[in-house]
């Protein structure tokens, strides 16, 4: 329609302009003028035609030879459609573009313990419990071309119910350091041992081990900086070293008004690897922390007697060691891994027999306890270790044992108690139905040989995690 | 002793700082780019994959040692769509390369330029695992195996401008190679059309689309969720209702299920590999796709 009026109108302007000229000009010439413009005007009306029909056919026509014919023009408009609607939505989301990725993890505790916990000296009541032990907020994005950032907030329920909310970690990492250095600021997991540096719902089991709990003080939580060396050598080598004012899930800064160097708290971690076959891999590393002020990590610890104990300077060495069978194959339905982590604490403390050192009541100035005369400075050395074996079942299912053993620190295991070692043996059966969603069952024997102050106690366990929103698969989480 | 030991202990680290050779040290995330790679670059390159090709490729095992191979690499080359998601960031990550990281020279996805399919509309959980950008598996189609190429070649004479020649004459020589296999198989293929097939996981989108098969079901419930007995229940009767004869089951995934499924169900079961040396007979990419055209033709003839 549109061409032939085209048409029309071409012709329309032609006779009009050789009806002006005809006005100038003689009738033979104008003649000729008008059969060339008829002429010409012919042409045009067969290439429009022309063209017209190569369109039609090219519409209908194969993409590459051997393919199938296919109608072009529906597609190309659902397209364009699609383009333009893609365009409107990153016009309207631009605000957002830089956002880091979330993702949320919630964790809840469902649990029978037989005894309170005042005999079991856990921080939730004895009996049935239903426990929303963690609900973790997580962020993370690039900075700048040099650095990444991450933030992971914690929120959770105290023994009250009560919701209590935290950082936990929020550090940026440097990414394009020379020398195969990476740098970590802020608060963060540190890099220490095997396992302290997982977030509880990372964990192969439902607790932390009781060695990390106390010697460690939960996770290796610490506000400092730490220095990564990946080691250029064809064989597997990385070397941390950080320090801080703090190290340990309990820990609260020291008191104080000044704060000299070796206050500090130095850690280090060296680990290696070995691919002993491609399907049965080593991984072992060894660990040491010095924290030379510790003040009042954890608080002065009060025995049954009304004595206290008040941590003042504490060592730790650890060593741990991974085997790990995995078939190439079918890593996702069989493979067995064996961890165990020894831990070596060396502890200085205040020993109170009246209790006047205590410094959640001090009874002195200026926020020091005072002191009676009977307080002396001893030291305790006590060891740890967990030690646990994974297997799959299948591609869900996953069977584990893990096995505690732990001298108690003084405030549990000093004399007069006979036996101050605390054992605990907990078989699990992990049910993993997608990579976002976890069941755990585990049962709980906890050994206390009674001469520690505490009661054997039988615990049953559900813990049931998820995933919510983005989240990553971290080197550290292998 | 303790002189003993530090004496060893930098003895083992000139060792290992000393480069072996002066070739151009690759990493690839699964055999077939190491098999292209190779193809390429020739003696140039030294490529290493972390995959062998037995394994599933969204659960690569993150060894620290594939770290320090990293560490070392002037290139790093993956399929991209999120093929290695599981792995390949925590493993750039701890290998401390900075030149290795997305967005540089020295790290190549090698889907640029091709459509992917199967991009889903909505993200979601409850779909599974979900790929945002869509079905990476194009590795097994063979014609899209030529993008792959061209991909590497072009990655390898940017960053190596001098070898730019040998790397056009490599990638030539080995897409005449490719061309005359994909002619090949186009005909052995013939009887493929209109063949209805399920498998266990959703990796055939791009070998479905070039050989004129119909892509019926996952024995997974989701990608990446194991079947619940209701799925296997329904798939089961779609097979019996529809006629779906064929079954394939990838190595990395357990016979036990498909195995019940087409005894029930009456079908074949075919064993098909998602990239080189997941079988004992795709040693190279061309054995790949060979392999598996052959080994399907084979179970739909009667």
């Amino acid at each position: 329609m549109k061409r032939s009026k085209l048409v029309g109108l071409t012709s329309a302007l032609a006779v009009s302009a050789l009806s002006l000229a005809a006005q100038e000009a003689n009738p033979v010439e104008l003649r000729k003028q008008l059969e060339e413009l008829l002429r010409v005007q012919r042409q045009q009306a067969e290439q429009i035609e022309s063209l017209r029909k190569q369109i039609e056919v090219l519409k209908g026509q194969p993409a590459y030879p051997g393919a199938k014919s296919v109608t072009l023009e529906p597609k190309v408009e659902e397209l364009q459609s699609r383009v333009e609607a893609l365009t409107e939505a990153s016009k309207k989301t631009f605000a957002g573009q830089f956002n880091p990725a979330f993702g949320f993890v919630g964790e809840t505790v469902f649990g029978y313990r037989s005894t309170g916990s005042d005999k079991n000296g856990g921080a939730r009541p004895g009996g049935f419990d239903a426990n929303l032990r963690s609900g973790e907020l997580t962020l993370q994005a690039a900075i700048d071309p040099f650095a990444k950032g991450y933030l992971v907030v914690n929120g959770s329920a105290n023994t009250q119910g009560e919701a209590t909310l935290g950082i936990e970690e929020a550090a940026l990492i440097t990414t394009s350091l020379p020398g195969n250095l990476t740098v970590r600021a802020g608060r963060f997991f540190a890099d220490f041992g095997r396992l302290s540096f997982r977030h509880d719902h990372e964990l192969p089991f439902v607790n932390r081990p009781l060695v990390l709990d106390s010697f460690i003080g939960g996770e290796s939580r610490a506000d400092g900086l730490e220095l990564n060396w990946l080691l250029p050598t064809r064989h597997y080598l990385n070397l941390t070293a950080g320090v801080g004012t703090q190290l340990g899930g309990d820990a609260v800064a020291s008191p104080g008004t000044y704060r000299a160097a070796n206050e500090l708290t130095f850690w280090t971690h060296l680990s290696s690897f070995w691919e002993l076959t491609p399907n049965l891999t080593l991984e072992g590393g060894i660990s040491g922390l010095l924290n030379d002020r510790t003040e009042s990590r954890g608080g002065a610890i009060v025995q049954a007697d009304g004595s206290t104990l008040t941590e003042r300077r504490r060592r730790v060495l650890g060593l741990d060691l991974t085997l790990r069978y995995q078939p190439l194959d079918a890593a996702a339905y069989r493979g067995v891994e064996w961890g165990t982590e020894l831990l070596f604490n060396h502890g200085d403390y205040d020993f109170d027999p009246d209790g006047s050192l205590d410094p959640a009541n001090p009874t002195g100035t200026a926020g020091f306890p005072a002191l009676s005369g009977d307080e002396f400075r001893g030291y305790s050395r006590t060891m740890g270790l967990y030690s646990y074996v994974a297997t799959k079942l299948n591609r869900d299912w996953t069977a584990g044992f893990l096995f505690d053993w732990m001298q108690n620190l003084p405030g549990v295991a000093a004399a007069p108690y006979a036996r101050p070692d605390t054992f605990r043996y907990s078989p699990y059966l992990t049910w993993k139905p997608s990579e976002t969603q976890m069941l755990r069952l585990q049962y709980s024997f906890t050994d206390e040989r009674r001469a520690s102050g505490r009661a054997d106690d039988h615990a049953v366990y559900l813990q049931w995690t998820y995933v919510l929103g983005s989240h990553t698969h971290g080197f550290r989480d292998r | 002793m303790k002189a003993l030991l530090r004496h060893l202990f930098f003895l083992l680290l000139l060792i290992s700082l000393s480069r072996s050779s002066a070739a151009i040290r690759i990493i690839t995330t699964i055999p077939d780019l190491a098999d292209f790679t190779r193809e390429i670059g020739g003696k140039l390159v030294e490529v290493e994959s972390l995959a062998t090709g037995v394994e599933d490729t969204h659960a690569v095992p993150v060894k620290p040692s594939h770290a320090a191979k990293l560490n070392r690499a002037d290139l790093v080359i993956a399929l991209g769509l999120d093929m290695e998601h599981s792995f390949l960031p925590a493993l750039l990550e701890a290998s401390h390369n900075p030149r290795l990281q997305p967005g540089k020279p020295g790290y190549l996805e090698t889907s640029a330029g091709l459509t992917p399919l199967e991009v889903p509309r909505t993200l979601t959980k409850s779909e599974g695992e979900q790929h945002a950008q869509g079905n990476p598996h194009y590795n097994l189609d063979p014609v899209l195996g030529r993008v792959i190429v061209n991909n590497i070649a072009d990655r390898l004479s940017q960053n190596w401008p001098a070898h730019a020649a040998a790397f056009r004459a490599g990638r030539d020589a080995y897409l005449a190679k490719l061309d005359a296999k994909i002619a090949e198989l186009e005909k052995l293929a013939a009887p493929l059309r209109g063949t209805k097939f399920i498998s266990y996981h959703n990796h055939w989108p791009y070998f479905t689309a070039r050989y004129g098969l119909v892509y019926a079901g996952t024995i997974e419930l989701r990608p990446g969720v194991e079947p619940t007995p209701k799925h296997i229940v329904d798939l089961v009767a779609r097979m019996k209702a529809e006629q779906i004869k064929v079954v394939v089951r990838e190595p990395q995934f357990s016979e036990k299920t498909p195995s019940r499924v087409v005894e029930q169900a009456g079908a074949k079961l075919v064993k098909l590999a998602i990239m080189v040396g997941g079988v004992p007979e795709a040693k190279t990419y061309l054995d790949l796709i060979d392999y598996n055209v052959r080994t399907l033709v084979k179970a739909v003839q009667p």
